[in-house]
């Protein structure tokens, strides 16, 4: 650049041509006409030009030596880069500050070019340099732009549901707009209520305007106290220091600061502003500072340069939603109708919900009762099954003849075992009149035989059979068997007395009477007392024995009575016999039909022939054995005996 | 036409000299002193007429510490002058308050200031001798003794001070 300027000055400092580039012919000319003025009278003409004329260069010399000089080290100065770049160093500061316009019209190319270059090179550098300036910004422009969005959406969803809402849906629809900026347009009630116009440095107050009709304390003290606020903010929270309390809120009305180099804007707002007006604020604030920037800067509590501003200001109170203040908020009747009918639908629902959690909790407890009651229910069944189990073993163990030797509950089953006699009750009858379930019980019994009394008396009557006029009955610990019985039978039970088992009950017979005595026996031993005599060799009873044969007749019929109403039968046996003369086998026959004889007569007499019986026994049986004829005489007869037998 | 200026004053000087009550009653105030404790500072504003001018002094009272660290420097930012207030009875608040002016000298330059030696109407407990307040009248101190009780030396105080900030 020096190099280029020190060409630029060159002919200033060329000294010049000794010859040529001076027109001598006009110099000469011009002299002449000097002398001429100080002397009119002088007829003086130049008198031809020389080529060289030295007193030319004195006369040069003598007008512009010391210029000559001067010019000489100022070539000195610019041919030399480094003492020219010093001295336009010196200078350089001044002739940009007191330049014009249109230095910033020749700079900025350049500057631009160097700027694009400088990113081209290293960004880095760049993004270094503007992040602490940048970062900030970006992030207040996206805050704002945030809150913007949500105060539009709260007042999007404050009005779109009242008359006056729907009606700029409408509005929306018929111009196209989106419904958001109709809602806007329409409901941003605010009004700028005081600006401050803040002197930075010293809080000072440059200026103030109020809306009409709007109070405030003294603005001096508000606005070094709003100073002193933000100064107190920044110093006490780190990463503010380049920033500031750009809003403060209290109810309806918000403080909203825009902070210039050299002033502070503060707007007192009441309602409900859009983002936008702090747009129109920072202009405000910017054109202030554009029109009268050197004012701000040296302010120094003479506000009367500045009473101009005073008119901005103004225009910042005149923002305001127009009418919208004055007409009332539209009372949200279609909210208050949704909400209403949300409240009874939900109302509804709560109560229909309520209801059936109601039910429910009804229900669920009517269940856990049942279940209770079910549970309650199964332990008292399985207590009275275990009690009729415990009833049904105790039984047993009650009943003769059967011996519980194990009795206990095993997966879910009733197990008893023992003994049983076979004449004892059956355990499976007991079972089924317990009422325990008899598919949960296992029975295991062995036979054996009890000499439980009763037992034994039963085993006796079904071997001893006991004849109708015999009773067995037990008496303590034996067995007493009483009545009247044959003696046959007499003999059987006195065999199995004996053979009843040691240390059980004893049969005691002793209270049966003999049939074969007493008055059955009197008739017996009277029946059998009676011969019926024979002549020899005669088949009829000899002459005179009726009386004999009634008489006997008589007895056996009485016999048979009796022994009939004894349970008894009297079996008669008629024997024939015959003395030893003649042949023996005639003497058989001749008994035989003797014994004929006399059943023939005696059935006549009335005697039932079915319970006697005939038989001969010749001359083998004979009463007395002498052969002489009164023995024979004798020996000639029929012999009667009797025979009881049990009635069977 | 009067003409009405402002300039910022702050109100310096160390704990319990009676700073805020000094000025109390000869200044229009419409914050309360729980900012001294919260926010640290307190405006008030003093208006003095000079002939044909208005000085509105707005008084900024900075939290009165002994400690020098606990004082907001940010506050005297822009301050056309001070006012430095010690207890005259307790030498060491005079200290404090020449102190106090060379930290204010170290951070903003040389700014008029008066110092007020308060509390002159205990007089019979006053410590500081007079020479001394003559030796600080000689270095080109503007002091007085003052009492916030009578009122003496305050009107005084910011007339001359605005006299000297609004030349």
């Amino acid at each position: 650049m020096s190099s280029s300027a020190a060409g630029r000055f060159e002919w200033l400092l060329r000294p010049p041509p000794p010859e040529s580039g001076i027109d001598r012919e006009a110099l000469a000319g011009l002299l002449v006409g000097l002398a001429r003025t100080v002397e009119p009278k002088s007829s003086m003409q130049p008198a031809g030009v020389s080529a060289v004329d030295p007193r030319l260069e004195q006369l040069r010399s003598l007008l512009v030596g010391h210029e000559i000089e001067v010019l000489g080290r100022l070539r000195e100065v610019i041919e030399d880069p480094e003492r020219f770049g010093v001295a336009v160093g010196r200078v350089l500061a001044t002739a940009v500050a007191s330049s014009d316009a249109r230095l910033g019209q020749v700079l900025a190319p350049a500057l631009e070019k160097a700027t694009e270059s400088s990113i081209r090179n290293d960004p880095r550098k760049l993004i270094d340099i503007l992040h602490p300036v940048i970062v900030p910004a970006i992030r207040k422009s996206v805050g704002e732009t945030i809150d913007n969005t949500f105060q539009s959406l709260n007042e999007s969803l404050r009005q779109s549901l009242t008359w006056r809402g729907l009606r700029w849906r409408f509005e929306a629809w018929r111009t196209g707009k989106p419904f958001a900026e109709v809602v806007l347009n329409h409901t941003l009630v605010y009004q700028v209520e005081h600006v401050f116009l803040i002197h930075s440095h010293t809080g000072l107050l440059i200026s103030h305007v109020a809306a009409e009709d709007a109070a405030s304390q003294d603005p001096q003290l508000v606005s070094s106290m709003l100073t002193a606020i933000q100064d107190f903010v920044r110093d006490s929270f780190k990463g503010a220091e380049q920033q500031g309390v750009d809003t403060l809120r209290l109810g309806d009305l918000r403080l909203w600061c825009e902070v210039g180099p050299f002033a502070m804007l503060v707007a007192v707002i009441r309602g409900n502003p859009p983002e936008e007006l702090r747009e129109s604020l920072r202009n405000v604030l910017s054109r202030i500072h554009d029109e009268r920037r050197q004012a701000l800067e040296s302010f120094d509590g003479d506000s009367s340069g500045l009473a101009d501003v005073a008119a901005r200001l103004t225009d910042c109170t005149a923002l305001r939603q127009q009418g919208a203040r004055a007409s009332k908020r539209g009372f949200p009747w279609l909210v208050f109708l949704v909400a209403f009918l949300l409240v009874g639908i939900v109302g509804g629902m709560g109560l229909w919900r309520w209801e059936i959690l109601q039910e429910q909790a009804r229900i669920s407890a009517e269940i856990a009762q049942e279940q209770a009651r079910i549970r309650a229910a199964e332990a008292e069944r399985r207590a009275a099954e275990e009690r009729r189990w415990s009833d049904y073993v105790d039984r047993l163990r009650a009943e003769p003849g059967i011996v519980v030797t194990e009795a206990a509950e095993r997966d879910g089953k009733f197990v008893v075992a023992g003994l049983r006699d076979p004449l004892a009750s059956d355990p499976a009858a007991i079972l089924r009149e317990s009422g325990v379930d008899p598919a949960r019980v296992v029975s295991r019994w062995q036979p054996y035989q009890a000499l439980d009394p009763v037992f034994v008396l039963q085993r006796l009557e079904a071997s001893l059979e006991p004849p109708p006029g015999v009773r067995l009955s037990i008496a303590g610990d034996r067995i007493v068997a009483e009545g009247s019985a044959t003696p046959i039978w007499l003999s059987r039970a006195r065999t199995a007395a004996r053979m009843l088992a040691a240390g059980g009950p004893a049969l005691d017979l002793s209270q049966v009477q003999n049939l074969a005595e007493g008055i059955v026996g009197k008739l017996r031993d009277a029946i059998q007392a009676h011969e019926i005599p024979f002549n020899t060799n005669e088949s009829l009873p000899a002459a005179g024995q009726d009386a004999v044969l009634d008489q006997l007749a008589s007895e056996i019929r009485e016999l048979t009575s009796l022994a009939s109403s004894l349970h008894m039968r009297a079996r008669i046996r008629l024997t024939g016999h015959s003395d030893d003369t003649g042949p023996g086998t005639y003497n058989l026959s001749l008994s035989i039909a003797r014994a004929g004889a006399v059943l023939a007569l005696l059935k006549k007499r009335g005697v039932a022939a079915d319970l006697i019986t005939i038989g001969g026994a010749g001359q083998l049986d004979p009463l007395n054995a002498d052969s002489s004829d009164s023995a024979r005489s004798l020996n000639r007869r029929v012999s009667v005996a009797v025979r009881l037998e049990d009635e069977s | 036409m009067t003409v009405a200026i402002q300039k910022k004053i702050c109100m310096l000087g160390g704990f319990s000299v009676g700073k805020t009550s000094l000025v109390k009653r000869y200044v229009a105030s419409i914050f309360s002193e729980s900012y001294l404790t919260t926010v640290g500072v307190k405006i008030d504003k003093k208006t003095v007429t000079l002939g044909e001018r208005v000085v509105h002094l707005i008084l900024w009272d900075l939290a009165g510490e002994d400690d020098m660290s606990s004082l907001r420097m940010s506050y005297l930012r822009g301050s056309a002058g001070y006012v430095l207030v010690a207890d005259g009875t307790r030498p060491a608040t005079l200290e404090t308050a020449l102190s106090l002016r060379r930290r204010v000298e170290a951070d903003c330059g040389p700014l008029p200031f008066a110092l007020l030696l308060n509390k002159n109407d205990l007089r019979e407990q006053w410590a500081i001798p007079d020479g001394e307040l003559e030796e600080l009248r000689r270095s080109g101190c503007w002091v007085r003794s003052s009492s916030a009780r009578t009122g003496e030396g305050v009107e005084d105080a910011f007339t001359d001070l605005a006299a000297r900030v609004a030349p």
